[in-house]
């Protein structure tokens, strides 16, 4: 490593730090007095740190705040999603790239032309069946939508298609049948794309805003998301800014964990994903 | 003697344990966690509103309440979504103004048989507030307030610049005087004379709205015709912007920062609701808050008569409840309770519905009460239509493009004219 | 290896499976299809059915029978005006960068420089560009509806600032990041960090970040004197302010792109160019954007496709304001159909949305492929 690498990444420290400001400024505040805030946020250096300091907003948050709750329906909500995300894109992903059968062809054109329609274009109408339905304000009517959206189904044909022929002929030479195949062959195989597959449609899940937005309307079936929406459009005086903050901070901790354990699935998640097509 | 009371009582426990009934409540006014139930001790009106849900909630006997979610920024769209999708709560709160939206479509239950069954008297309602709830001849829900847009005054500054006369602001009562004041508040204090949300919900557009009233002018007619263009508007406009542009007032806040500048005492008056008295008489003890000696004045008379923008908070039964007789009579009883504590509310600011209530000491005698007696007279709101939200809507825009953007107040006022008729033809 | 058939080869061992392969097939694919027939192509006709019809929300739920057929009707309401004329300058600015697009297109593809696709598409996009600006409301003429295309303008603008801005930044990002050492990584896991979070989170940490007088952005301008901005409430700088939370969340996928696009390019080419003196600087420009493309093509569309869609910054941050310059298509659908009751209309808009949307799939669909 020579001389110019270190100022390169000197260099590159202060976008980085820059990039990084907001959010430490958001964990500050969450460790400030509410009334502190509500006349000045710039005590000390700015303030990024958080003197005076109080956990204070996150005891309120626990004792008698909404957002535990909040956080166990994004949980729910994220989870059942990925694993109805992850069994149906296997199953269709599989049949799609090793099986044959009559209009293969035309089966998977369908599937695929999915892709060009967007979430926002078909809410509405998903909203008034829905409604038809009587099926508002559940866990199935928050999950259900997205497990319909090809690109889990996809990213799984990609990866069953590269996977050599003969491991799975050897086993047809020994007559086991293809769900055997499947589950016993396959599914083991794929394991590595279905962690980038869960990770996509967890980080997914849990930042939704505009599906939970129509659908949910009792606080039982609000996300996280959705519940940090509704206390920042208050009108000003109800809550602390520090206690807002301090329910952003909790919102986005299980996604930040998640993506420091596994960044090397989140962004190989991030690049298969991306570049679709 | 002993065993049969024993079974009474077990008996009385099983038959409310098996009648009660959880009635869920939407609102807005904002969270209030730790609200308690201490109905006299809460502050603001989110907390005040909760403190007497809670109050209910423990007192009511087999019922109990579950409280949505209660932001300001959704919760039409959210009760619209929830009615659409046939879970409406069971009772929920509603501004007078949305009355033809949803009566009109027969999504409110028609209660007036059942309010004395749970010991409502609608006879002890204002005038007001009974032709507040009524639709075509029903009643469709139990008044809670008159709320009304008021001058908040900062005395210290006032008296700064010279405009306390006998312990009361002195307020403007032409446009020109409005001017003129305002720049004895900035040559004295060097502070705005007015502050208000200019830039995000419309409280500008009822300041604007008040000051075609007080000309005895609309922004439309009972039959339907858009009158915006005109100069009425014009004046009502200009009385304001003159303001802007002589730099006495900041068009730019919003909400919160019109509010905070007023407690930080960089502001003469800041025009908002009767919802904040309460909140802003506990920030003005403070001694860390830069205002200190607090004043609410009724809105002043620029033009020919009195008017100041009001609405009713009401509360309200969706109709499909009626067919689950129990739940109905227990969302009844909710409705009778929080109407028994119209005192309670009218804590945070606003004005009582009930007579009865208007004349006790308890009520008199709540902080400011007095400095604003003349609101109740002046209130007014637009004709009552189906399209309130979107018209409110419409003004907000072309009025924000009038001080934000700088759009000419003709081609604003003409634009605004088009759209609120095309509203009103749909 | 005579007989390649597995099918073949299991009925040979003497055992028989239990389902055929096309049965199997089909009890695998089943799942999936149902729920994609359900809840994505049902309702996408439903939405195309709806907006054909005078739909009243509210109105609807109590009487099924509320709602009434009228064509095309809302289509001409929303997109449509009185005496709306075209002119070939009536827009002079956009249109004659449609035309120069054009021209561009058939005189590089005439020289062989770009690809057919690359071509059709550029000629596509400014064929349109001069087409569609081109409409006007003529004498005593109007839009029916005044909110639509300044709205349609809007996120177009806050496409066209939000693309560029991620793009350009990532890529220099990228380029400078694009080693395996430890400080890297970690510079990019901080750059990549914002991505994770929910545009709830982004919206609440901006608004504060932009306040006047609680913000950080206000307590380092006052700091030195000066006189904080309202970047939320002010025309000139709402926009501005909400591509710059949306550029802070949505580097990290752009970035993490690239950084597989550069992993690609041999390191040879590199070192052939240090022959020729090309280092730093000149082999970014001579070597990395050339291989680099296609990557950067797709990135872009996929960004456009991705930011057209834009929601919660503007509904949560600025409510569309101020004087709706911060309005966009996805809040007016919502704001249509929840607000005001309407769903046709909103439906009509969705169709809109979804037709320029699968616009940009094919073209990403194309560009994608020309490489194989």
């Amino acid at each position: 490593m020579n001389r110019g690498y270190y100022w390169l990444v000197l260099a590159l420290s202060i976008p980085a730090f820059i990039w990084l400001v907001p959010t430490i400024w958001m964990v500050s505040l969450s460790f400030q007095p509410n009334d502190v805030l509500a006349r000045t946020t710039s005590t000390t250096a700015l303030g990024l740190i958080p003197i005076p300091f109080t956990a204070e907003n996150y005891g309120a948050l626990f004792s008698f705040g909404q957002t535990p709750w909040w956080f166990l329906n994004s949980v729910i909500v994220s989870l059942g999603m990925t694993l109805g995300v992850l069994a149906v894109s296997t199953t269709a992903g599989y049949a799609l790239a090793r099986l044959d059968f009559p209009f293969k062809a035309t089966i998977a054109t369908i599937c695929l032309i999915g892709l060009m329609v967007p979430e926002q274009a078909v809410f509405i109408p998903l909203y008034t069946m829905f409604a038809d339905f009587g099926w508002h304000n559940s866990y199935h009517a928050l999950i259900l939508p997205r497990m319909a959206v090809p690109i889990g189904v996809f990213l799984m044909m990609q990866f069953f298609k590269a996977i050599p022929k003969d491991i799975e002929e050897a086993a047809r030479l020994d007559g086991v049948g293809w769900l055997k195949i499947f589950w016993y062959v396959m599914l083991p195989l794929a394991r590595p794309a279905m962690m980038t597959l869960a990770i996509l449609t967890f980080l997914y899940a849990w930042n939704d805003y505009l599906w939970p937005l129509v659908s949910a309307q009792q606080r039982e079936y609000f996300t996280i998301t959705l519940g940090l929406a509704s206390i920042q459009s208050n009108f000003a005086q109800s809550e602390g800014l520090g206690r807002v903050m301090a329910s952003g901070v909790i919102a986005s901790l299980p996604v930040v964990l998640l993506f420091l354990i596994f960044q090397r699935y989140v962004v190989q998640a991030m690049t298969v994903g991306g570049s679709k097509g | 003697m002993k065993t049969i009371l024993i079974g009474a009582a077990v008996a009385a426990t099983v038959v409310t344990g098996a009648t009660a009934q959880e009635v869920t409540l939407g609102r807005f006014f904002g969270a209030c966690e730790d609200a308690g139930m201490d109905t006299k001790a809460s502050v603001g009106e989110a907390c005040i509103i909760q403190s007497i849900i809670n109050a209910a909630d423990a007192e009511i006997e087999g019922v109990s309440i579950n409280t949505l979610p209660t932001d300001w920024g959704n919760y039409y769209d959210q009760i619209k979504a929830a009615y659409a999708g046939g879970t409406p709560p069971d009772v929920h709160v509603m501004h007078r103004h949305r009355v033809p939206e949803f009566a009109g479509l027969g999504a409110l239950a028609e209660i007036s048989g059942d309010l004395e069954s749970v010991g409502i008297d609608p006879s002890d309602w204002t005038a007001s507030a009974r032709d507040a709830v009524t639709y075509e001849g029903g009643i469709y829900g139990v008044p809670m307030d008159l709320h009304a847009n008021l001058w908040h005054v900062n005395m210290d500054i006032m008296a700064e610049a010279g405009l306390v006369d006998d312990g009361a602001p002195v307020l403007p009562s032409s446009p020109e005087e409005l001017l003129e004041h305002a720049q004895m508040v900035k040559d004295a204090t060097g502070h705005n004379y007015l502050a208000a949300d200019f830039a995000q919900f419309p409280i500008g557009v009822r300041l604007v709205l008040a000051l075609m009233w007080q000309q005895d002018a609309n922004i439309f007619s009972e039959d339907g015709t858009a009158t915006i263009d005109n100069g009425a508007a014009r004046n009502a406009v200009t009385a304001i912007t003159q303001l802007f542009d002589a730099g006495l007032a900041d068009p730019q806040l919003n909400y919160a920062d019109s509010q905070q500048s007023f407690l930080n005492g960089e502001a003469a008056v800041l025009v908002n609701g009767t919802w904040v008295v309460d909140f802003y008489s506990a920030e003005a003890a403070k001694e860390e808050v830069g205002l200190d000696n607090y004043y609410v004045a009724d809105f002043p008379t620029l033009f020919e008569q009195g008017a100041t923008w009001a609405d009713t908070h009401m509360w309200a039964i969706p109709s499909p409840l009626k067919s689950d007789e129990d739940k109905y009579m227990a969302a009844l009883k909710v409705l009778a309770f929080i109407n028994d504590h119209n005192v309670d509310w009218a804590r945070t600011g606003h004005m009582a519905v009930r007579t009865s209530v208007l004349e006790s000491d308890e009520y008199n005698n709540l902080p400011h009460r007095d400095e604003y007696t003349g609101t109740a007279r002046i209130a007014r709101d637009t004709p009552p239509s189906e399209r309130y939200g979107a018209i409110q809507d419409v003004l907000n825009r072309e009025l924000q493009a009038i001080w934000l953007t700088g759009k000419p107040v003709g081609d604003a006022l003409a634009d605004a004219e088009i759209e609120v008729q095309d509203l009103l033809d749909r | 290896m005579a007989n390649t058939d597995p099918d073949a080869g299991a009925a040979r061992a003497g055992r028989k499976s239990y389902l055929s392969q096309s049965q199997a097939a089909f009890l695998l694919l089943l799942p999936f299809l149902a729920v994609y027939a359900l809840f994505l192509v049902y309702p996408f006709f439903r939405g195309f059915w709806i907006s054909l019809h005078d739909w009243n929300l509210l109105a609807v739920a109590f009487n099924p029978d509320a709602k009434e057929f009228v064509g095309l009707r809302n289509y001409e309401r929303v997109m449509w005006g009185r005496n709306i004329e075209w002119a070939a300058f009536a827009s002079p600015l956009l249109q004659g960068v449609g035309l120069l697009g054009m021209v561009a297109a058939a005189v590089l593809r005439y020289r062989g420089r770009i690809s057919r696709a690359t071509a059709v598409a550029l000629a596509t996009g400014s064929a349109l560009l001069f087409l569609l600006p081109g409409f006007h409301p003529g004498e005593d003429g109007r839009w029916y509806d005044r909110r639509f295309w300044p709205t349609v303008g809007n996120t177009v603008l806050f496409v066209g600032l939000t693309v560029p801005g991620v793009t350009l930044t990532a890529l220099i990002l990228a380029a400078a990041m694009n080693r395996e050492t430890r400080a890297m990584s970690v510079l990019r896991t901080l750059f990549f960090l914002s991505q994770v979070l929910s545009v709830t989170v982004v919206t609440l940490i901006w608004q504060i970040m932009f306040s006047p007088r609680q913000g950080l952005i206000a307590n380092i301008t006052e700091a030195f004197g000066g006189t904080p901005i309202n970047w939320l409430t002010d025309e000139q700088f709402a926009m501005t302010a909400i591509v710059i939370a949306t550029i802070w969340w949505s580097l990290g996928i752009a970035m993490i792109l690239f950084l597989a696009g550069l992993q690609d390019i041999s390191k040879d080419l590199y070192e052939a160019a240090a022959l020729d003196n090309a280092t730093g600087a000149r082999a970014f420009w001579h070597i990395t954007l050339p291989n680099l493309k296609r990557t950067i093509t797709l990135v872009v569309i996929l960004q456009i496709i991705l930011h057209f869609q834009v929601f919660g910054q503007s509904h949560l941050m600025t409510q569309g304001g101020p004087n709706d310059t911060t309005q966009v298509l996805v809040r007016y659908i919502y704001q249509t159909g929840f607000r005001d009751s309407e769903l046709g209309r909103a439906s009509a808009m969705a169709v809109f949305l979804f037709v320029i949307m699968g616009g940009f799939s094919v073209l990403q669909f194309l560009v994608g492929r020309e490489k194989e």
